[in-house]
């Protein structure tokens, strides 16, 4: 009796078996899903600030006001990174979703691209602590 | 031996319009903003040691005698490309008719060995509205890269390059080996990276390929 107790209480943890996850296949393009493990805490570092104004400023602007260089010429306006009242209706894992699989992936505008095969996991949630840290606020 | 060695040498660098004396490449110092290896550091203006894979003959030597923007806040790596606006462009030299003949001679030398070339066959009404769907929607490339609409008007952002003449301007096998993996012609890039298959990368070569300036309204 006293083994099954001891047995039910929980299997013997041994080391995560990791299995590899198949791609991910959209409509026309593919995405390798890593196993990359999230470091914690996620840390926003200069090369977060650069990989934002390399990439996202285009369309979201220097400061993420979402008054890039492209943002004129687009049918749905970048979205406003320093604006809270939108953005804390959102959870970090849509912004990961929208950043890693692009604006369609969630439901949001197609102008938005996918930066899955571009920017690696770890990276991604570093821009989306970094939005966080731009619009001063966090999902309610 | 040795003799046969120096001449083939001498008479490669001869041939080789970056290395000949003469070459208007070096007369006209296009080095100053190209260029012309991928060693180095990348410069303001695009780089030219795969000119002759990319751009196509005739639209080059229009283009040194007639430049026309293609990137309305310059190159990605100009200082202030974020900030957009007509002050941030240098026009590029305008070139006599000779000249600019002669210059695209020596730039359609330049050129990377062994791209694939792949043969694309031309697409049906249906496919390049089945394209045009997904390069608006799927892969978003309407945000960076202006286009034309379906009324032949330019739609579509300006941190790329114009896609308006690409037809015109590029060649099929470059855009398709640049769609594959544009990490052989250049390290930096402000593009996502794609993961099409096969057939949507060979289909939007195409697509792209249609996108010229006649087609304007």
């Amino acid at each position: 009796m006293l083994v099954i107790g001891v047995s039910g209480c929980g299997e013997q943890k041994t080391e995560k078996n990791i299995t590899p996850k198949p791609p991910l296949k959209t409509e026309s393009q593919t995405f390798e899903l890593s196993n990359e493990v999230t470091p914690e805490p996620i840390v926003v570092t200069a090369k977060t600030r650069e990989t934002y104004q390399w990439y996202c400023a285009q369309c979201h602007g220097i400061k993420g006001k979402g008054d890039g260089i492209n943002a004129k010429f687009l049918t749905v306006p970048p979205r406003n990174h320093t604006k809270a009242e939108y953005l804390e209706t959102r959870t970090d894992e849509q912004f990961f979703e929208a950043i890693k699989f692009g604006g369609l992936s969630v439901g949001r505008a197609p102008c938005m691209p996918a930066w899955g095969n571009t920017l690696n996991d770890s990276t991604i949630h570093e821009l989306v602590r970094y939005i966080r840290e731009l619009c001063q606020c966090e999902a309610l | 031996m040795k003799k046969i060695f120096y001449l083939l040498i001498s008479g490669w660098f001869l041939y080789n319009p970056q290395f000949s004396y003469g070459s208007l490449i070096e007369e006209k110092n296009c080095s100053a903003c190209h260029r012309l290896s991928k060693v180095g550091k990348e410069k303001k203006g695009p780089d030219l040691f795969y000119a002759g894979n990319k751009f196509q003959s005739a639209w080059l030597e229009e283009y040194l005698q007639n430049p026309v923007t293609l990137r309305k806040t310059g190159t990605i790596n100009s200082p202030n490309f974020l900030k957009g606006g007509l002050q941030n462009l240098q026009q590029h030299p305008i070139l006599n008719k000779n000249d600019a003949v002669n210059i695209t001679q020596e730039l359609m030398e330049m050129t990377l060995p062994g791209l694939p070339e792949e043969q694309i066959n031309p697409l049906t009404k249906g496919q390049i509205a089945k394209t045009k769907y997904e390069f608006e929607r799927t892969f978003s490339c309407i945000s960076c890269h202006q286009s034309l609409n379906l009324a032949g008007k330019p739609r579509g952002g300006i941190s790329g390059p114009s896609l308006i003449n690409a037809g015109n301007r590029l060649k099929e096998s470059w855009v398709a080996n640049w769609l594959k993996n544009p990490k052989i012609f250049s390290n930096k890039s402000r593009m996502p990276v794609y993961k099409m298959d096969n057939e949507t990368r060979l289909r939007f070569t195409k697509f792209i390929m249609t996108l010229k300036k006649e087609n304007l309204r």
